[in-house]
């Protein structure tokens, strides 16, 4: 890990009457999957769009690949899924593909193969004539990843990659993107779907209106969060819980999800007396476990009443 | 620079490709050829012979002379030669009117007899004496027939009106000469062989011409601004290309594409012009000839001059509204909000067209040279002018100078409404915001 291939330092971005992105530095290094996560309107798209130069940063600087130019000039190197999917849609599928890797700087005919390896990768193979009109939502989707990657870029940057995909579709994409960093390549990509971040990434930064929250190795960042919390699943009588779960000289915070509950422990508290307590007023316990924080835990902790009161957003 | 191309070769292909572009590109030529022939085939399928009763209430032999004349004069040519009216001449002195309302009631029945009247021509005392004379009939419209009537007539209520008076009959065959008024163009103190009114179609067609390609292919700069916009694909393009890049590969592309499709045009109209001009057909505009025979269309000279400077005006005109066009859909965020806001643009090039018809009188005037000058003028204006009479070269120079510092500006200008225009979306930005956008670097 000798340098960072991303280093975002210090940038500020604003627009009229708000500010998206405040002072925001950020680290990736080379190789894994960083995740970038936010609630709406966190500053994730404003982010990316300036790592990609599509928009200036009003103060700071983005350094990629240790400084060899801007997004721009190095988008032979970066790949990128934006947020909003967008294809001409009376384009034929190849040609499509062979259009975004010319953009990329490859040759047509270069670009042409490529592009016909990717989609037989995603199962796209007896599409390649047709209009992309004629794809389902789903294909264009797998489309578009495919234009994302096919020039084999060394960064990989992707805008919430897997909204809006069923489970099977984003399975297969997940699967791509996994193949992806171990192959020694990088990975950026935002989402606000703590799952995905916790199951993929090794790195992660959260940002909160515009602001780095927190950022660092998962590992470490749970760490920090100590090992303090209990998972906890009902089986009947849900309601009951709230009694012994109000008692703050056991429990700090509850994550409360309804028929299933994480909660954080005071500090010195003994897992046991909780598990007791919850004995007591019969809730049909059928998971009680002391576990690690999940990230939707400490994205919850640490966002909070950020993430329900999002800054009024504006797309640029 | 391979990037532009890439952009360029997309615009263009995918844009040939398209119906619509194989749909405009060959029948337009049909359209125009439709337009050309139109009048010629309505009137030779409007060839069968008119049935005329003459109502003679006039004294002496006039009546006769002008059923007589009436039914000499033919239509058609060769074995198509029939004659153009079937006269019935009934003496009507004393009972004109009861004789008129019976006629009248048998014309243009739907289902009357085959040899039923088509018209009634009144002969009175008074329409030889004063020259005014009545005509009633299902073709009172047609002004071919009318004109027939006219130039045949006339001459006889002349001439009797001159013998009434004892007139001589050489002064009166001296004084029926008629009038052919013959003119022709003169265009650099050579006589070209084209006739005034040949001319005045050629500018005719030069100026719907220039208006037509500049609006059609600005407007499709805009929309395909749009498109990208809308589809939010300008997102992943600015990330591999600066937005003056994709701007440049978009006008070019489809400038490109536009030049094709006027190739064809100039091509089939040159072919559909040549065939005209060796079937034999004569010259004049269309409309009535003096001799009141078919129409034809006219086959116009077109210099190479000519033709090099409708290429020059429509690419100096198309990028200028091109950048135009662009920035106006770049501010949009859909087809229905562009067609709104393109109206002051649109609004250009219509004042441009509407001016030249003023300007066709004295294409030299005071007022054609300033046109000449306004960059958002002079595409139309300057192609115009040139087909009616060609400009001197040192003018041509100066509006071409004046064209490339106004599309310097407006592409400045475009270039940078569009970098943050493509990415904003949202309200349509005011005048205010627009100012902003400008001067971000």
């Amino acid at each position: 890990m000798a340098s960072s291939v991303i280093s975002v330092q210090g940038v500020t971005k604003r627009y009229a009457g708000h500010t998206a992105v405040s002072a925001l530095s950020l680290e990736v290094p080379a190789g894994g999957i960083f995740g970038l996560l936010g609630p709406n309107g966190a500053g994730k798209t404003t982010t990316i769009r300036m790592l990609l130069s599509i928009i200036t940063p009003d103060e700071g600087r983005v350094v990629l690949f240790g400084g060899a130019g801007s997004g721009r000039e190095l988008s032979a190197r970066i790949g990128y899924l934006p947020e909003e999917r967008g294809l001409y849609p009376k384009m034929r599928v190849l040609d499509q593909l062979a259009f975004l890797g010319e953009a990329k700087g490859m040759s047509r005919w270069d670009a042409r193969k490529r592009a016909k390896v990717w989609l037989e990768r995603l199962g796209l193979e007896d599409w390649t004539m047709r209009k992309v009109s004629d794809l389902s939502k789903g294909m264009q989707q797998k489309v578009q990843f495919a234009g994302a990657l096919q020039h084999d870029p060394d960064l990989v940057i992707l805008d919430e990659p897997f909204s809006g995909l069923d489970p099977v579709n984003s399975q297969v994409m997940r699967d791509v993107v996994v193949d992806v960093a171990r192959s020694g390549r990088t990975v950026l990509f935002s989402t606000h779907i703590m799952e995905h971040a916790e199951k993929m990434c090794s790195r992660i930064a959260i940002i909160a209106r515009g602001e780095k929250v927190l950022d660092g190795n998962l590992a470490e960042v749970k760490g920090q969060f100590g090992k303090s919390h209990v998972a906890l699943t009902f089986t009947r009588n849900a309601a009951a819980a709230a009694g012994p779960l109000a008692d703050r000289t056991l429990v700090a915070r509850v994550d409360d999800y309804g028929a299933s509950a994480e909660v954080q422990l005071t500090a010195g508290a003994d897992p046991e007396a909780l598990l007791k307590a919850l004995l007591a007023v019969d809730v049909g316990l059928s998971r009680f476990e002391v576990v690690e924080p999940s990230l939707q835990s400490i994205f919850i902790a640490r966002v909070g009443a950020d993430a329900a009161h999002p800054a009024a957003r504006q797309e640029a | 620079m391979n990037k532009v191309f890439a952009v360029i070769r997309r615009e263009f292909i995918e844009r040939v490709r398209t119906k619509s572009f194989l749909i405009g590109t060959f029948l337009v030529p049909l359209l125009v050829a439709a337009f050309g022939y139109l009048p010629q085939l309505l009137a030779r399928r409007d060839t069968g012979s008119k049935t005329i009763v003459v109502l003679d209430a006039a004294s002496g032999p006039i009546g006769q002379v002008i059923a007589n004349r009436l039914g000499a004069d033919s239509i058609g040519e060769g074995e198509g030669r029939q004659p153009r009216f079937l006269v019935v001449r009934l003496p009507a002195a004393g009972r004109l009117e009861q004789l008129r309302d019976s006629v009248v009631a048998t014309i243009g029945l739907q289902d009357g007899p085959a040899d039923a009247a088509d018209g009634v021509l009144l002969l009175t005392e008074e329409a030889v004496e004063g020259g005014r004379i009545t005509y009633l009939g299902d073709n009172a419209g047609s002004f071919r027939d009318m004109g027939a009537l006219e130039r045949l007539i006339g001459p006889a209520l002349r001439e009797e009106r001159l013998q009434r008076k004892q007139a001589d009959a050489a002064i009166i065959a001296a004084a029926n000469v008629r009038l052919d008024l013959n003119s022709t163009k003169v265009t650099n103190g050579k006589a070209t062989g084209q006739s005034g009114e040949q001319t005045f179609w050629l500018a005719y067609i030069v100026n719907l011409l220039m208006y037509m390609v500049l609006l059609l292919y600005g407007i499709q700069v805009m929309s395909a601004v749009i498109e990208e916009k809308s589809n939010r694909i300008v997102e992943v393009l600015v990330s591999s290309m600066s937005p003056f890049q994709l701007l440049m590969g978009k006008v070019l592309g489809v400038g490109a594409s536009g030049l094709l499709q006027l190739a064809i045009w100039g091509i089939t109209g040159f072919y559909i012009t040549a065939t005209l001009a060796s079937g034999g057909t004569s010259a004049g505009g269309p409309g009535i000839a003096a001799d009141g025979s078919a129409a034809s269309i006219s086959v116009p000279v077109i210099s190479p001059e000519l033709v090099a400077v409708i290429l020059a005006f429509f690419l100096l005109g198309f990028f200028l509204y091109a950048g135009l066009y662009a920035a106006i859909g770049a501010m949009c965020n859909t087809q229905q909000e562009a067609q709104q806001a393109n109206t002051p643009v649109t609004m250009c090039i219509a004042i441009a067209m509407v001016a030249v018809f003023a300007l066709m009188n004295d294409p030299s005037s005071t007022m054609a040279r300033v046109f000449s000058l306004i960059p958002l003028f002079a595409p139309i204006v300057v192609p115009v002018r040139y087909a009616i009479s060609p400009l001197p070269l040192t003018e041509v120079l100066l509006s071409v100078v004046a064209m490339v510092v106004g599309i310097v500006g407006v592409v400045w200008i475009a270039a940078r409404i569009y970098r943050v225009g493509i990415l904003s979306y949202g309200k349509k930005p005011s005048m205010k915001e627009l100012w902003r956008w400008m001067r971000t670097a």
